[in-house]
Order: structure tokens, then sequence, then C-alpha cells
């Protein structure tokens, strides 16, 4: 797995936010809420109302790309994380209000998908919305009959299939499985035991960062 | 009794026999156990000696202070928007001592202005939009705005501006002065307490 870095608050007028790397791919997360729903006609009377936007900077990537926010692909992934996360929070806790999860990528090197889930996890955690477990997301591949652990763009493109696991570790559930290509079911099992210890690793990384940044702020607070 | 131990959410906190869960814990109801759901220091609070349940509640308090939320009985502090026939429009600005961090909307009934000869009260002589007003919280209301009252002594406006722009002097229940041009106006005036 590549190297980890994360760091806390970084958005300081979001209510919660976290910068994930994970190798050269570099995300940020701002969560806002709860807080009241904008548009009443899709409020929900006994939940939280959970929306994610996903978008890519133009400088993400080796060419810098024309702004395409509404693409397919934007709109995918931030469907698939918008799910994820609401199968974690906490939403019955928080009628009729609304929690918005923005992600950007800055620097795109394969895995996007999974550094934003794990960027919107510290990010939830920071801003102290209730949740069942914290989300860790991995992916893995097979290439040249060896399974891979967390891809980056050119190991992605060489054309191995690509799965992206999303856990919630200490409850040992899965939240999000997506794979493209095809995989034999035997070899398909071993690349997801890989996925999940990636994951637990992530997971162990995450608590550690919310440890610190806890014991930091105890700390200041003279506590 | 305090045992201070840092915890993330889905840490294990304790089994639903023996534990209730308090804020930022849940328990998960197939395996009964109590889980974490924020990050903060974890608590055990002992149970009151007379209720039925002699479980202590386990709570993990958490960083991110979120606004207060007006609750009915509290006491607010709210700028009149506009004035009515029948209502006045607030805005809630200070629950208790604490500012608001959202906008919340209340609404003073005619019945709600002060406690005797509710039924012959007249809104333009209670309130001026701009008055700064003390009020208690009736009720969540409906979904625009708390219902708001200012039937006590202590409650109703607090501070006003005069048509001339000055802040006006409280000189009775219902009048006020302002002191630059001696003119007196209307208004539901607080008793405010000086110590």
């Amino acid at each position: 797995m590549r190297q980890l870095r994360a760091q806390i608050g970084n958005v300081a007028k979001a209510d919660g936010s976290s910068v994930f790397e994970m190798g050269n791919t570099k995300v940020i997360a701002a969560v806002y809420g709860p807080r009241e729903v904008q548009n009443k006609s899709q409020q929900i009377s006994d939940q939280a109302l959970v929306r994610c936007e996903y978008s890519m900077a133009n400088f993400s990537t080796g060419d810098r790309m024309r702004k395409l926010k509404g693409d397919r692909r934007s709109t995918e992934i931030s469907l698939v994380i918008r799910q994820t996360m609401e199968a974690c929070i906490l939403t019955h806790l928080m009628p009729r209000s609304q929690i918005d999860i923005f992600v950007q990528v800055l620097q795109a090197d394969g895995g996007t998908r999974s550094a934003c889930i794990n960027a919107a996890t510290l990010a939830l955690a920071d801003a102290g919305i209730p949740m069942r477990d914290i989300v860790t997301s991995c992916s893995a591949g097979y290439l040249n009959s060896t399974p891979l652990l967390d891809l980056n763009y050119t190991e992605d493109s060489a054309g191995g299939p690509d799965v992206t696991l999303g856990i919630l570790p200490k409850l040992d559930k899965v939240t999000l499985l997506q794979m493209d290509a095809k995989l034999p079911v035997d070899i398909f099992e071993n690349v997801m035991q890989l996925a999940i210890e990636g994951c637990k690793a992530i997971a162990n990384y995450i608590r550690e960062v919310l440890l610190e940044n806890t014991n930091q702020l105890e700390y200041r607070r003279g506590l | 009794m305090q045992e201070a131990e840092l915890v993330t959410p889905g840490e294990v906190l304790g089994r639903a026999a023996e534990l209730k869960a308090g804020k930022g814990a849940y328990v998960a109801p197939h395996n009964k156990t109590i889980y974490a759901s924020l990050t903060g220091l974890r608590r055990i609070i002992p149970p009151p000696t007379d209720s039925a349940d002699q479980r202590p509640t386990v709570e993990v308090t958490g960083h991110k202070a979120h606004g207060p939320v007006p609750e009915p009985g509290s006491v607010v502090i709210a700028r009149i928007t506009k004035v009515m026939a029948r209502t006045a429009s607030a805005d809630i600005m200070c629950v208790g001592p604490k500012s608001v961090r959202e906008n919340f909307t209340g609404i003073i009934r005619q019945q709600d202005v002060r406690a005797t000869e509710i039924d012959k009260v007249d809104m333009h002589l209670s309130f001026h939009p701009g008055d700064m007003v003390r009020a208690v919280v009736l009720s969540l209301g409906d979904a625009r705005a708390y219902y708001l009252s200012t039937a006590k002594n202590e409650l109703g406006v607090v501070s006003a501006e005069s048509s001339a722009g000055a802040a006006m002097v409280p000189i009775s229940w219902t009048e006020m002065q302002c002191p630059l041009t001696g003119q007196i106006e209307q208004r539901k005036v607080a008793k405010v307490e000086v110590n």
C-alpha cells in the first residue's frame, strides 16, 4: 500500500474538513452540517438528508482538463460516496436537517474513489457527526497473476480488474463493493481479502490521526 | 466517576446489559453491544439512585460544539422584523447567554404579548420593527417559526430606537421616551433587573 498522510481541520469555515493522501493521490473533503435543509421540499421528517458532491480540480490529472463538473463519472462517484456515508451516519438522530459533503481531488494518481471516502470519513469525524463506525476504503487489482493493493494510475490503466472496497472495520461490514472487468470467483476472493486488510490498515491510521488530533485539542484546552 | 479514555467512532464501549448508551454512543441491535459514535472522551455517569434501571450511562463528549437551539421554556433575545394586526415576527438572536449560529424565526401572537386583557392588545402599540425583545419560547410552533411569549414582567422590549434615531429610555410598563426629542412611544416594556 502506498504512503498515507492525513490532516484534519484545514478548511476553517467548514464544520469538519480533512486532506487525505494515498501516495500521489491527494483529496480534500469538507463537511457542512447538520444544518437546516435549504430546499424544504427535500426535507425528510425523521432523518437527516445527506448530500455529496465530488469534483476533480482542473490541474489534478496529467493534462489540464476542461471543467466538467456534471459529467457522468463525477455524478456516479458522488452517488457512490453518498450512499456509503449514509449507511454509516446515524441519520435518525438529526431529523429535518442536512449534511453536505464536498470532496475535491487535488492530485489524481489512481484510487481517487477510495481516497475520497477516507477523506470524507475523517471530515465527518472532525465535524462531530455521530457515525456507526469509520468507513475506510481501498482498491485492489490483479495483474500478471498477482493480487495488487492500492493501484496507482499506471497499474489501473494496465487493463486488469479494479476492485474498490469500503468497509466498517470494527463492525466487519461491507458498505461498498465495485469492480470493473471480470475475475474468476476464487481469485476475486483473494483480491477482496487483500483489500479488506488494506482497509483495516487504513482504519488504524485514521484512528491514530483522530486520537492525535483530539489529544492536541485537549492539550490546548489545558486538560 | 470519571475515566477519561479517548475513543473513535466504532469502538466498543461495553455491553447493553451492563451500560446504557448516552450521548455519543449507540446500541447495535444485533449483538447488544454499545459502540461509540463520536471522537472524544469516554465518561461513565452513575445512575440516579431512585431510578428503577440501575445501569450507569456511558457517553462520549466530542469537541465540536454545535450552536444552541431554542427549546420550549428557554429565554431568548429576538429582534422584531414585522408587526402585523395579530402577530409580530422576530429573528431569534440569542438563546440564554449564547448567540445562535443559524437563523431561527419566532412569532409573538396577540394573546401572548401580556398576561392581562389579552384580547385588547394592539400589536403596533406593543412592538416596532427593529426592537430587541426578551421572550420565552412557548413551543416549537409550526414549520416556519417558533412561538414566543412576552407575557411576564421581565419579558418584553429591552431596547428600542425612537423615530429620531436615539436609544429610548423606559418610563413605565407601556411607555418609552426618546432622550433627544422627548417623544413618548408605546411599547410592552420589560422590567430589567438592575443589580
